[in-house]
């Protein structure tokens, strides 16, 4: 059995005190000076540790407090509040939430799972990756590895054509070479944001962090200057049409590479190939209207993996806007199956995967993988302000980031995406990530659930008043 | 040298940041505006530090005091902003460098005219001395 992948996560505590949910005003006038002041009972001892972020002007109380409500509850003259702290409900925007922000930012800290102890407030449903949930019902009978020294789980997925059949000769040797395929240890690629200040040194910090988790970094070809040969090996350059040079010296050292998709990619394709048999050519597809029919046009041609990409909101492009990226993913997926070819390529997809659950969510969809990309600039810190995109100064000052510091950040929020990978695939009572693949049989969407579940339980008899008339 | 303005806005006075940073018209003058729940919220020690930063000039904008949604919290806003300035003048700096206004949600032309007196304010006194000696100064409000 090959060695157990491990994700060596160390926590890299902020450069900047990270905004805080709530804020805690502290009025302190009419002060009755107790005797034992409510301020020296806090669990976490944050009135006496409290100091000030220059660079923010906030009082780091807020990072400090863990919410208990011990000294809002018991000042005698209520003298302490809590309020929700607008800097915080102000960041990312409608899809990149405040929380999903605040959780990537703990995940790129710590390296460990966010854990809410006071339950689940938030709705039954909501639409996209939220209008489905995975099947945990073997949650009783985890199969979880590490913590209770169970049965392995393993993540490793891979990258290239997978022939339908083999043929032998008299001799029982293989009649052709088997295509190249690269094994990846987890399902989750790194590609460089289409944000972010100072793009050098953030690519810089994938490429260190894919090395260090063993995977891929997609890094556009022009940003690429000479690659030491260690890298070189976990490095995806991407082309567009006119970038590809066949002389290019890159096409020798790496192992795969991704070219945007256009209308004579394939001859493209083609040329590669011929003069790099064992290197791998993902085509990087929009997720548009024409997404179900291209990708299967370009895997019944030969391609060896297809990247799809959505939006950073998840959502299709041009007159697939209105879609969400499941349903695109899903459409490609069975467009494959039906053509018989799934096996035969790998389908990447990115664009809004901005959660752990998201990764296994569109896996559960039909993608082998997902590639991680804008929560990658967010474990650096990002506040999402968009400032670099105007030319404007990085509130967290990202473009002055080490690369190890930064690695490491990327590395703990990977292996806290793993590690959740690992618990959902232990309480569905899988032990291969590459049987989750198109798995919608252990997941229940809520239309389904509307559908046959709630419609016969709730459904109005024809004429009955679905609300109480007023009387 | 530039110079910087740091507004720490109601955010019942203030329910678009954005729209002060609209109103201004100080020019090289760098301004931050930092929504807060109360006006209450930024205490006597969080307006000196962020004075020691060093910043040329630090505005609270608070809620007329009738209309407070903490009922107290724009009353006990502008306690804290007497006790600072009297604070400021005892150790030789000058007290104009805090200042604080309030508004009654939504009246923009008031919003327009706190805006131009920060912007007035700023220009009259030029950068702030802590800027020369910032070390000292930051020794100072440390302690
Ligand atoms: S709410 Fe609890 S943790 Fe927060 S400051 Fe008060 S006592 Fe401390
Ligand atoms: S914090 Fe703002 S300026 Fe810095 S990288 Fe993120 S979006 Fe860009």
């Amino acid at each position: 059995m090959p060695a157990k992948y491990h994700i060596h996560v160390r926590s890299v505590p902020p450069r900047f005190s990270p905004l805080a949910k709530n804020t805690i005003i502290d009025w302190a006038e009419g002060c009755l000076r107790c005797a034992r002041c409510v301020k020296e009972q806090c669990p976490v001892d944050a009135y006496r540790k409290r100091g000030f972020d220059r660079s923010q002007f906030v009082d780091t109380i807020d990072q400090l407090c863990r919410d208990c409500y011990r000294c809002v509850q018991g000042c005698p003259r209520e003298l302490i509040f809590k309020a929700s702290n607008p800097q915080y409900s102000r960041i990312g925007n409608e899809y990149w939430t405040p929380e999903i922000l605040a959780a990537t930012w703990y995940q790129a800290e710590s390296g460990k799972i966010p854990v809410s102890g006071a339950g689940y407030g938030g709705p039954f449903s909501g639409p996209g990756f939220d209008s489905f949930w995975t099947d945990m019902s073997e949650i009783v009978r985890p199969t979880r590895d590490g913590i209770h020294g169970r049965e392995y789980i393993s993540t490793s997925v891979d990258v290239g054509r997978k022939p339908m059949f083999l043929t032998f000769d008299s001799d029982g040797e293989l009649t052709w070479p088997s295509p190249p395929l690269l094994e990846l240890p987890l399902p989750i690629l790194l590609a460089a944001p289409s944000l972010g200040a100072n793009p050098g040194n953030i690519q810089d910090i994938i490429t260190h962090a894919a090395l260090e988790l063993g995977t891929l970094a997609i890094v556009a070809r022009e940003r690429l200057t000479a690659i030491p040969k260690k890298t070189a090996s976990l490095v995806m350059p991407s082309y567009t049409a006119g970038s590809l040079d066949l002389n290019d010296p890159l096409l020798a050292q790496v192992r795969i590479m991704e070219v945007l998709d256009h209308p004579g990619v394939l001859e493209q394709m083609e040329m590669v190939k011929k003069r790099y048999p064992d290197l791998i050519i993902s085509v990087k597809v929009p997720a548009d209207g024409g997404v179900v029919d291209r990708v299967a046009e370009l895997t019944a041609a030969g391609a060896e993996a297809v990247h799809v990409y959505a939006s950073e909101e998840a959502r299709g492009l041009g007159e697939s806007q209105g879609m969400h990226l499941k349903d695109l993913i899903r459409r490609c997926h069975l467009k494959l199956v039906e053509n018989k070819l799934r096996d035969t390529v790998t389908l990447l997809v990115s664009g809004g995967i901005a959660l752990a659950e998201h990764v296994a969510k569109a896996i559960i969809c039909g993608a082998d993988a997902i590639i991680a990309d804008l929560p990658l600039l967010l474990a650096l810190e990002c506040r999402l302000c968009r400032q670099c995109t105007k030319g404007g100064k990085c509130p967290v000052e990202i473009d002055t980031l080490t690369v190890r510091r930064g690695a490491q950040r990327m590395v703990n929020l990977v292996g806290a995406w793993n590690n959740q990978l690992l618990e959902i695939m232990g309480a569905m009572g899988m032990r291969e990530v590459r049987r989750l693949r198109g798995e919608v049989g252990r997941a229940m969407f809520i239309e389904d659930l509307e559908k046959e579940i709630f419609a016969p339980l709730f459904a109005n008899r024809e004429g009955e008043l679905t609300k109480r008339e007023p009387t | 040298m530039s110079m910087e303005v740091v507004v720490f806005a109601c955010q019942q006075a203030v329910p678009e940041p954005e729209a002060v940073k609209s109103l201004w018209r100080g020019g090289e003058v760098r301004l931050r505006v930092l929504p807060e729940p109360c006006s209450s919220k930024i205490e006597a020690f969080q307006l000196l530090r962020t004075l020691a930063t060093p910043v040329d000039l630090v505005w609270v904008i608070s809620c007329e005091e009738h209309i407070c949604r903490y009922d107290e919290g724009s009353h006990r806003a502008g306690g804290r902003m007497a006790y600072t300035k009297k604070y400021l003048a005892e150790i030789g700096l000058e007290p104009a460098r805090v200042g604080r206004s309030v508004l009654t949600p939504g009246d923009k032309s008031a919003l327009a005219a706190i805006v131009a007196e920060i912007s007035g304010r700023v220009q009259a006194l030029g950068s702030s001395p802590l800027r020369q000696a910032p070390k000292a100064a930051a020794r100072r409000s440390a302690k």
